[in-house]
């Protein structure tokens, strides 16, 4: 299976929605800590045993923690610095042409960003300054802040189905729902007694969220009945760094974690871990499911490398 | 442009809620008793807004909560956050603080907080806050108390108790000491005295013996004063001694929280002197804040298939079996990650780092127009079971293989004539998934599920083979590959039986697939495949 040795420690890996063989890596020198980053643009080789190829690469001031490709342009792509500012580039334009837009309003470090999948003209943006911003591509200034948490917030994501709902993860151990429309959060549901690093909406029923924590587990919530979670998936030995559920079956979701492995999960069935790929060497910190291929993964980890694999296949295969 | 309302959290703030939950045990733990109560639910246009009535309960806990003295003190953000995470609702939230009388001052300071959380998570004794009881200990009694107004409330009649006990602890030892030390030595006087008396007695009978008697009487009566001054002088001094080492230790308490404030105000400032001038990086490990960092050691070698990196860094071994607490443990960071935090929190900056202008070099170029229309999403479509079609729906098109963007030429070339890229997926695996999917719905219910099994994709069911003779017909043209196959499977026959059951279904399918689209284009990559089955069944 095709792999890419990155100069700095990966953070994040996205699929293109328009390019089947096209992603994204955002990276980050010296862990993330202090350093430059760096936006990688990949193809997938003709064969498996090729190593993927970089069509282009943009350098940042800072370590780039994430990053969204645009919905409703081919060749857009948003970064989340940690530098603060959100940053747009044009993969069809050189480096020198690039960015094209560089967006400073948060005061702490950027952690995600997310396209809406369904209006595709906005995203939304999280940050450790607690905010969440939303945007639009030709606004030069935040549309709205929603401020509530009380801690970093790790992870926002758009719900597939409503257009205007989207759902935010936190240090203070709560996720919360919001709606555009609505001045405030709709929904807090305490989710974890450690800091929740991911959520994600499951793609085929709007009311299922999946929250990844510290504490090692991921959990499934129906934010109709939100009390207690309808499944408890244990099996990660560290804390679990980011949640996916598969666009292509309401069942499947993947996750990765500290303990370097990234895992499937069936989270219906009794003994839910489908299968495990423990190809890292580091933290595995980025992952993805290609929205245009059925079964693509993608991950990336502090040990600079990302793997492009099958599911059911073995990513360090050749 | 964050709002400024917002307290810098100096350190994880995680830490207050729960010392604060902590400390109070009953409203806490009738909260918590509530906390997994089902609400019912009603039907409203939206699903994702809370809509359960308020619970009378929950905010009558909650004003319990706001009220305690000691919750008064800490800023609002941290309380509404303590509730948030016991599942309170907004408007529950919000009916508890219009409930709680006086609205709790928010100039304290988070410095304060943090002290005086310190002090109560240390078993130490309390600090003299009641003048009236430690007259001596008036000095650093002062300095305290304005360390901490919170304190003053909770170790108030706790001091008062310690006090008493510890006069009555030394009177008693006083009046040991004076009856075991000083009363004999007293008698044995008074008894010469007598004898001495008795003495001259013999020789002046009758003088002396009415003034020795009433001398000796006197001086009895003196000698039982002087006792008895005495024993008030060893009482007083006593005293005096215990609350002098009582003062001691205070003010010894008195210097550590000194120190601690010392250390975090330095830390602080060094924490703003960073965000001044670079970029924050104490808050970049938030993530990794609660978590202590460990030596370990290595004993997991990997293979890395690109270069063999030398720093292959110190590293536990993952465990595997079940996390039974859900207690987040430590991570084992790798050596060069801790190098270079160390390096960073001592203010030094890592020397690989470029100064890189990363402005917009036009801020007012205009973003071209897209070049493809969006696609529709898989959730999207049809929600039919039969999503594999739409994978399999080939969007190679012309605009995938030559990406007229920043392409570096390659074009794909694929074995055979089919136009399917390495990266689809052939085989029809997912479909039995998702039969078993439907059948499975309604299986609801907290699982959690424990002891991760290290393996591959096993389907749930065998794909339905009505022939068994076909298959070996269907085998026999490729059969100088499949005997290889054929070999190995026998190799790993010793493995389970699940695994051998694995590894033959996936070859039928395998070849099924195969000979459906391309017998000969899609070999290399089937077998490729096989073997990677191979391959993960072993290392099972």
């Amino acid at each position: 299976m095709p792999i890419f040795k990155t100069p700095f420690n990966g953070y994040s890996v996205k699929f293109s929605p328009f390019y089947e063989s096209r992603l994204a890596v955002a990276t980050a020198q010296n862990f993330g800590i202090l350093g430059n980053g760096r936006v990688h643009v990949l193809a997938l080789p003709p064969s498996p045993s090729l190593p993927l190829s970089e069509l282009v690469a943009f350098d940042t001031a800072d370590g780039v923690y994430d990053l969204a490709w645009s919905e409703s342009h081919d060749s857009l792509l948003v970064a989340a610095v940690a530098d603060g500012s959100v940053k747009l580039f044009d993969t069809a334009l050189p480096p020198t042409q690039n960015p094209l837009r560089s967006l400073q309003e948060h005061t702490r470090e950027v952690h995600s960003v997310d396209y809406n999948p369904t209006r595709r003209d906005s995203f939304i943006t999280s940050s450790w300054d607690d905010t969440i911003k939303l945007w639009t591509l030709d606004r030069p200034a935040s549309i709205r802040t929603f401020k509530e948490h009380a801690y970093c917030v790790y992870s926002a994501a758009w719900n597939p189905r409503h257009t205007d709902v989207f759902a935010s993860a936190s240090g203070d151990c709560t996720v919360r729902i919001w709606d555009v429309r609505e001045p405030g959060s709709t929904m807090i549901i305490p989710g974890h007694d450690f800091e929740i690093l991911s959520c994600d909406w499951n793609k085929y029923d709007d009311c299922l969220i999946a929250t990844a924590s510290v504490d090692k587990s991921i959990r499934v919530w129906d934010v109709r009945s939100y009390r207690a979670p309808i499944a408890v998936l244990n099996g990660h030995g560290y804390a679990v760094r980011k949640v996916k559920f598969s666009p292509h079956h309401r069942n499947l979701m993947v996750s990765c974690s500290y303990d370097m492995t990234v895992c499937m999960w069936d989270f219906m069935v009794e003994d839910a871990l489908v299968g495990r790929y423990d190809h890292h060497t580091e933290f595995a910190v980025g992952l993805d499911m290609s929205v245009l291929v059925e079964g693509l993964l993608a991950s990336t980890g502090w040990d600079e490398l990302v793997y492009v694999w099958q599911h059911g296949t073995d990513p360090r295969a050749s | 442009m964050a709002t400024p309302s917002s307290p810098p959290p100096s350190s994880p703030p995680d830490e207050k809620p729960q010392n604060l939950a902590s400390e109070l045990a009953q409203p806490t733990n009738e909260i918590q008793q509530h906390a997994r109560e089902e609400a019912p639910k009603q039907s409203s246009p939206s699903v994702f807004v809370n809509s359960e009535p308020m619970r009378e309960e929950q905010v009558q806990n909650a004003v319990k909560f706001l009220s305690h003295p000691k919750v008064r003190g800490s800023p609002v953000m941290y309380r509404r956050s303590f509730l948030e995470r016991k599942g309170l609702t907004k408007e529950e939230i919000d009916e508890a603080f219009r409930r709680v009388p006086d609205p709790p001052p928010s100039t304290q300071a988070t410095g304060t907080n943090q002290e005086a959380q310190v002090i109560s998570t240390s078993n130490v004794q309390p600090p003299a806050q009641t003048q009236a009881l430690q007259p001596a200990a008036a000095a650093p009694t002062g300095a305290i108390s304005s360390a901490g107004t919170l304190m003053r409330f909770r170790f108030h009649w706790y001091h008062i108790v310690f006090a008493v006990g510890l006069l009555a602890a030394s009177g008693a030892g006083t009046t040991v000491l004076i009856k075991n030390a000083i009363i004999p030595r007293l008698k044995s006087w008074i008894r010469k005295v007598i004898l001495e008396e008795e003495e001259e007695e013999k020789e002046d009978p009758v003088k002396k013996a009415n003034a020795k008697p009433s001398l000796a009487e006197e001086a009895a009566a003196a000698a039982k004063a002087a006792a008895a001054a005495a024993a008030d002088v060893a009482k007083a001094s006593q005293e005096m001694l215990n609350s002098k080492s009582e003062e001691r230790r205070h003010f010894k308490e008195f210097m550590n929280l000194l120190d601690v404030q010392v250390q975090e105000m330095k830390s602080m400032s060094t924490a703003i002197r960073k965000l001044e001038g670079q970029t924050n990086n104490l808050g970049r490990t938030s993530l990794v804040d609660q978590e202590d960092y460990t030596p370990s050691v290595a004993n997991h070698p990997k293979q890395t298939y690109v270069n063999g990196k030398a720093e292959s860094d110190s590293r536990s071994v993952r465990s595997l079996s079940a996390p039974a607490s859900a207690e987040p443990s430590v991570a084992p960071h790798p050596k060069s990650y801790m190098e270079i935090m160390a390096m960073v929190q001592r203010g030094e900056r890592p020397a690989n780092i470029r100064d890189i202008n990363d402005q917009p070099p036009n801020p007012n170029q205009q973003i071209s127009n897209t070049r493809l229309a969006p696609k529709s999403k898989p959730w999207e479509a049809s929600k039919s079971l039969n999503n594999s079609s739409q994978a399999l729906q080939s969007q190679v098109n012309g605009e995938d293989l030559n990406s007229k963007v920043q392409d570096n030429g390659v074009t794909y070339q694929f074995d055979g004539e089919s136009a399917i890229p390495w990266w689809q997926r052939k085989n029809a695996r997912i479909t039995e998934i998702e039969n078993e999917d439907e059948l499975k719905d309604g299986h609801y219910g907290a699982r959690t599920n424990e002891q991760p099994i290290q393996r591959t994709w096993v389907p749930p069911q065998p794909p339905p083979v009505a022939m068994p003779e076909a298959v070996e017909a269907i085998r026999r043209p490729k059969s100088s590959v499949q005997k290889e196959q054929l070999a190995e499977d026998q190799s790993v026959s010793h493995s389970t039986d699940v695994t051998d059951e694995l590894q033959r279904i996936t070859k039928i399918s395998e070849s099924g697939g195969a000979v459906e689209v391309n017998g000969g284009g899609l070999e290399p990559n089937s077998i490729e495949i096989k073997e990677v089955q191979e391959h993960s069944s072993e290392e099972n």
